[in-house]
């Protein structure tokens, strides 16, 4: 039967070319996902282990953990005398001691801003640092620095240009050299700036301390033993790690930002294929069902079902592997494609050549064949169920499946039900998570009842082009006739529509219950933040104090974060000052007091408090990265819509924080402006004031309170792109299914012509039904999406103070896609029926 | 019947009584494919279709019968020669004006598939007015209805309608715009004998009571017998003429048309 396959497929190479595109569009963006992915990790381990090349261990001061929320921990300095006992221990070759940090490159009174870090550390040459001098030659004395080539570069600084470098203070460099990092230029988004140990101790603040001992060992020795050693010597209170472990780590922590965007491209991979799947299932019943006769003669010839069966999924296998071998091709531009996609949404991934490793092409080809062929067995099934004595029969009915018997009704009925009651359950209290087998089991069950809603719902929104003349009219019998198509076909774009609306409500509604609780408790007249995306703010606590001696300024209240472990978790507190914080902010507290703070406490948000069953004077424990285990006693339990506006749930004063975090910088120094100083001039004044930190952004309450939940914004944005292409699937399906029914309908085309229609009459007939088929998955999608948006938002609400926003403008321009996918889709099908020849149409039989 | 309650419009091209011409075809020529291969389908047909009459074309297989009521319907351009329907020359007209004048002013009923399968009985029957843009004559509607005897039908597809059903309602959409000629290509084709001479006795009482002018391309002698003359096509051209044709003359012509033909051949 291979034969009679490979003949089949060559036959009908049109019918199957949307569906190869399908199989190739899902395909390359599973594969595209899984690259993008791979080269990122590659990059980033690449990055971490050249840096640590030519070195076998460091030292560094203890911490409890490396690294929270792909944060890497600050450490505090090793004292001096540190090196020399180093140095001294047997096994030990060298010690390079490093002193490293932030610091923000100035050129020509601009600030260097990347989307990265902004290094700054003291020079080691080879082989201890990565870094290998190009141009110019290394810093050796003050007031020296080198810069990396790439940065160099971009901002047109040559050897012998003065830069500045603002750390707590702005020191004045002249570039003396340009590095390289490795075989590149560069670390991809950072800036890199080398001075002297002597200048990066000074403009760091360290006075004789530093960073961390670069080491090497004697050969005599292996890494391990002098790692043993140096433990032995200095014991708890340093860090002795391989520099493999170290790289590691690093590489790590970097990766774990990347999580989400792993998460969401897998998701939206998922999309991709369910609806890729739901179109090849579609067009292979449509082909089976023109089929019938043939297959009836084959099976007249002696062709068992079996056999049928296996050559129709051989097809399916024919077409899954030459899509997923394509998709898999193409894949590679598709992960460029999707990393400049991420970089728009703020998304900045390491750039470089893609990485294709053998498990992503299994894996890429092997979903592309399962998909499709999973998504034939239908077809395969009811292919089998033709009987041989319908090769005799004259009728060349349109098939669209006999109608079910009560059983397969009831049964059919049943994932609905299921569907319906679980969310239900859901809106009454049940647990969110059955959200989410209750919303497969609805839209499952959307699909089983369409053949029962479709004629009604085609009815409903072809109306107003029923309206509109006879092709309208005709166009809305067509689509209601055969519902079984006409829902798969619409349930594709339904679902790539439905999964649009509904991140656009639960996103929007996030956004706005950010914003609301926002806007509610901080009453700050002007709120300072850093501009770059940093996780725990980055502002310097200098800006505070400047703000704090402006005269149009009455008061300033610092927030600093930080990351503790919680048992097994990574949790986030705030740092704030009680004495201050009323002034700018409206808290509300259920139990104990703001004050109680100052004597070490911490307050918790209300629902954590009720989660935990915590009330003041409990104690819990929480792990700290400088100071380990601490028990901290609960003085408070603060209302949690204002714990929110504060982005944590935990709260502590900022003497406790200084006492366990090594980390000093503001994530936002809230503003009162003075009496009688109108806001614009207290910004004005703290802009002035805030030159030196060019990072610092000065923004209004309202300004500050529309800002939260940009993280959001920014994941819905990009999401919504990649569903776009959902979409663009979903438009080939409709493009495909009217082609075939194009195809499938030469006699009623050539009858109309006959009698009369005209060209333009018959392809507006066709372009009216694709824009059906369209407005139904509109209806269904927006429907589906916006629903379970909305149940999510409720359940969400339960634990978070949250409302449903209905953003109407983003849900109408859904419907506007629809239509348009709709007219696109539309196209060439509705041009290819206004071609047909007449009398070939009315020949053909 | 029909002419008691109804009688022909005034104002149509077809006198009742003289019989002039609805349809001339003069000296058609239409050829498909090229040198060697090359068929003469049409080989300079002259033709003349009086008003107000049933005219049956009949020939062998390949005579040329169905490219000529395709040429003579508009749905079919040709390589030479003339085809004037009423005062119009279709040669001339445009794609799009061809679509019109089928639309407007004929009517045409096929061996099968006639119908729209999404469109009820009604709904076919009105297609060609609704397409125009113009609403039935509820009378004339009326009364197509009641004569087929489709009052019961009118609200079923065409998938819930027997063979014979399903023609009939062809036959009254062909009607329903009383257009200046009926095309019928093998309309009883499918069915059987019973259901195939009711139907061909509407179409002549169509056309002697109601002066409709009818072409029926057949080559069932019985169908031609109900014709008020009957016109033998062989090898593309007009061969014979019969007026008032019976079974056993059609027959007979036809006998007398193979010989000649075959000798021709050889």
């Amino acid at each position: 039967m291979w034969h009679l396959t490979l003949r089949n497929v060559m036959a009908h190479r049109g019918r199957f070319a949307l569906t190869l595109l399908a199989v190739v569009l899902a395909v390359t963006f599973v594969s595209g996902s899984l690259m993008l992915t791979d080269t990122s990790a590659r990059l980033l381990e690449d990055q971490f282990t050249t840096a640590a090349a030519g070195v076998d261990l460091t030292v560094r001061d203890a911490a409890t953990f490396d690294q929270a929320m792909g944060v890497e921990v600050d450490r505090d300095p090793l004292p001096a005398h540190v090196i020399e006992r180093v140095r001294g221990l047997e096994g030990v070759a060298d010690v390079r001691p490093v002193a490293d940090g932030q610091g923000l490159l100035e050129v020509d009174g601009e600030a260097v801003v990347p989307t990265g870090a902004s290094m700054l550390s003291s020079y080691s040459p080879e082989p201890f640092g990565a870094f290998a001098i190009r141009e110019g030659r290394a810093p050796v004395a003050e007031g020296e620095v080198v810069l990396d080539l790439a940065t160099a570069g971009q901002t047109g600084v040559e050897v012998g240009d003065r830069v500045d470098v603002l750390t707590e203070s702005r020191t004045e460099l002249q570039v003396v050299g340009l590095a390289g990092f490795g075989d590149g230029d560069g670390i991809p988004g950072a800036t890199v700036t080398l001075v002297s140990l002597a200048e990066a101790q000074k403009m760091l603040d360290l006075g004789d301390g530093v960073s961390e001992l670069l080491v090497t060992t004697t050969r005599d020795r292996t890494v391990e033993e002098v790692i043993a050693a140096v433990r032995g010597d200095l014991g708890d209170d340093y860090a002795v790690t391989s520099a493999q472990d170290a790289a590691d780590a690093g590489a790590a922590a970097a990766q774990e930002q990347l999580g989400s965007l792993d998460m969401v491209l897998t998701a939206m991979s998922a999309a991709a294929l369910v609806v890729g799947a739901l179109l090849i299932a579609n067009t292979f019943a449509i082909v089976t069902s023109q089929r019938r006769r043939e297959i009836a003669l084959v099976r007249a010839a002696g062709a068992t079902a079996g056999q049928v069966t296996r050559a129709v999924l051989a097809e399916a296998l024919l077409i899954g592997a030459l899509g997923a071998v394509l998709g898999t091709g193409l894949g590679i531009l598709a992960a460029d494609g999707l990393r400049v996609l991420a970089s728009g949404f703020g998304m900045e991934l390491p750039q470089g050549r893609a990485t294709v490793t053998g498990s992503t092409v299994a894996v890429s080809i092997a979903v592309g064949m399962l998909v499709t062929v999973v998504a034939a067995v239908g077809a395969a099934r009811r292919a089998a169920h033709v009987a041989p004595v319908e090769a005799l029969r004259s009728s060349v009915d349109l098939v669209d499946g006999a109608a079910p018997s009560r059983r397969h009704r009831v049964a059919r009925a049943l994932p609905l039900a299921l569907g319906v009651t679980g969310v239900a359950a859901v809106v009454a209290g049940a647990p969110a998570l059955l959200l989410v087998p209750a919303a497969l089991a609805t839209v499952v069950g959307v699909a089983l009842q369409g053949p029962a809603l479709t004629p009604v719902l085609a009815r409903a929104v072809g109306a107003p082009l029923a309206r509109s003349g006879v092709p309208g009219q005709l166009a809305r019998q067509s689509a209601a006739r055969a519902p079984r198509r006409t829902t798969s076909t619409a349930m594709a774009l339904a679902l790539g529509l439905a999964l649009i609306a509904f991140m656009t409500v639960v996103a929007t509604s996030l956004k706005d219950g950010l914003s609301g609780s926002y806007r509610e408790t901080v009453t700050a007249d002007l709120v300072v933040e850093s501009s770059r995306a940093e996780m725990l703010g980055g502002l310097s606590p200098q800006a505070a104090e400047r703000v704090a001696d402006l005269s149009q300024v009455q008061g300033v209240s610092r927030v600093q974060y930080g990351h503790w472990i919680d048992g097994e978790q990574t949790n986030a507190l705030a740092a704030i000052d009680p004495e201050t914080l009323p002034m700018v902010a409206d808290l509300d507290l259920l139990a104990g007091s703001l004050d109680a703070l100052t004597g070490g406490g911490v307050v918790v948000a209300d629902s954590v408090a009720e989660e935990r069953d915590l009330q003041v004077g409990d104690v819990v424990t929480m792990t700290f990265s400088l100071t380990g285990d601490q028990d901290l006693e609960i003085v408070g339990v603060l209302d949690s819509l204002d714990a929110q506006a504060l982005s944590t749930s935990w709260l502590v004063s900022l003497e406790t924080y200084a006492r366990h975090f090594t980390e000093d910088v503001d994530a936002a120094v809230m503003v009162r402006a003075a009496d009688g100083i109108p806001v614009e001039q207290a910004q004005a004044a703290v802009r002035e004031a805030l030159a030196d930190h060019p990072t610092a952004d000065v923004r209004d309450q309202a300004t500050a309170a529309a800002a939260r939940g940009a993280t959001v914004q920014q994941v819905l944005g990009l999401v919504t792109v990649l569903l776009v292409l959902t979409v663009l699937i979903a438009m080939l399906g409709i493009t495909n299914s009217l082609a075939l029914s194009v195809a499938e309908r030469t006699r009623e085309i050539g009858l109309l012509r006959a009698v009369g229609t005209s060209r333009r009459q018959v392809r507006s007939m066709i372009q009216s039904e694709a824009v059906i088929v369209a407005a139904l998955a509109g209806l269904l999608g927006l429907a589906l999406g916006t629903g379970m948006g909305a149940v999510t938002v409720t359940a969400l609400a339960r634990t978070a103070p949250l409302a449903i926003t209905l953003p109407a403008g983003q849900l109408a321009a859904v419907a506007l896609v629809a239509l348009g996918a709709g007219v696109v889709a539309g196209l060439a099908p509705a041009r290819r029926a206004a071609r047909m020849d007449v009398l070939e149409a009315i020949a053909t039989h | 019947m029909l002419t008691t309650t109804h009688p022909a419009p005034a104002a149509g091209p077809r006198p009742a009584t003289t019989p002039a011409p609805a349809a001339v075809a003069s000296g058609v020529v239409k050829t498909y494919g090229h040198g060697t291969t090359e068929v003469r389908a049409l080989d300079g047909v002259d033709l003349t279709i009086s008003a107000g009459q049933l005219t049956a074309v009949m020939g062998p297989s390949g005579s040329g019968k169905s490219t000529l009521m395709h040429a003579m319907a508009g749905l079919d351009a040709v390589d030479a020669g003339s085809i004037r329907l009423g005062g119009t020359e279709l040669t001339d007209l445009s794609e799009k004006q061809r679509t019109l004048l089928r639309r407007e002013r004929l009517g045409f009923v096929f061996q099968s598939f006639n119908l729209v399968p999404s469109l009820t009985a009604a709904e076919n029957i009105a297609l060609p007015l609704r397409l125009a843009g113009r609403t039935p004559d509820g009378l004339w509607l009326e009364e197509l209805v009641t004569t087929l005897g489709l009052q019961d039908r009118l609200t079923h597809r065409p998938s819930e309608l027997s063979g014979g059903q399903q023609q009939r309602v062809a036959v009254a959409r062909a009607l329903v715009t009383r257009p200046e000629i009926v095309f019928a290509d093998e309309p009883t084709g499918n069915l059987d004998s019973r259901h195939g001479q009711a139907l061909l006795a509407f179409l002549q009482r169509a056309a002697r009571e109601l002066g409709q002018t009818v072409v029926m391309v057949t080559h069932d002698p019985t169908a031609a017998s109900y014709a008020d003359r009957v016109v033998f096509l062989a090898d593309g051209r007009a061969a014979n003429d019969l007026t008032d044709p019976t079974v056993p003359t059609v027959l007979a012509t036809m006998a007398g048309l193979e010989q000649p033909a075959s000798r021709a051949e050889a």
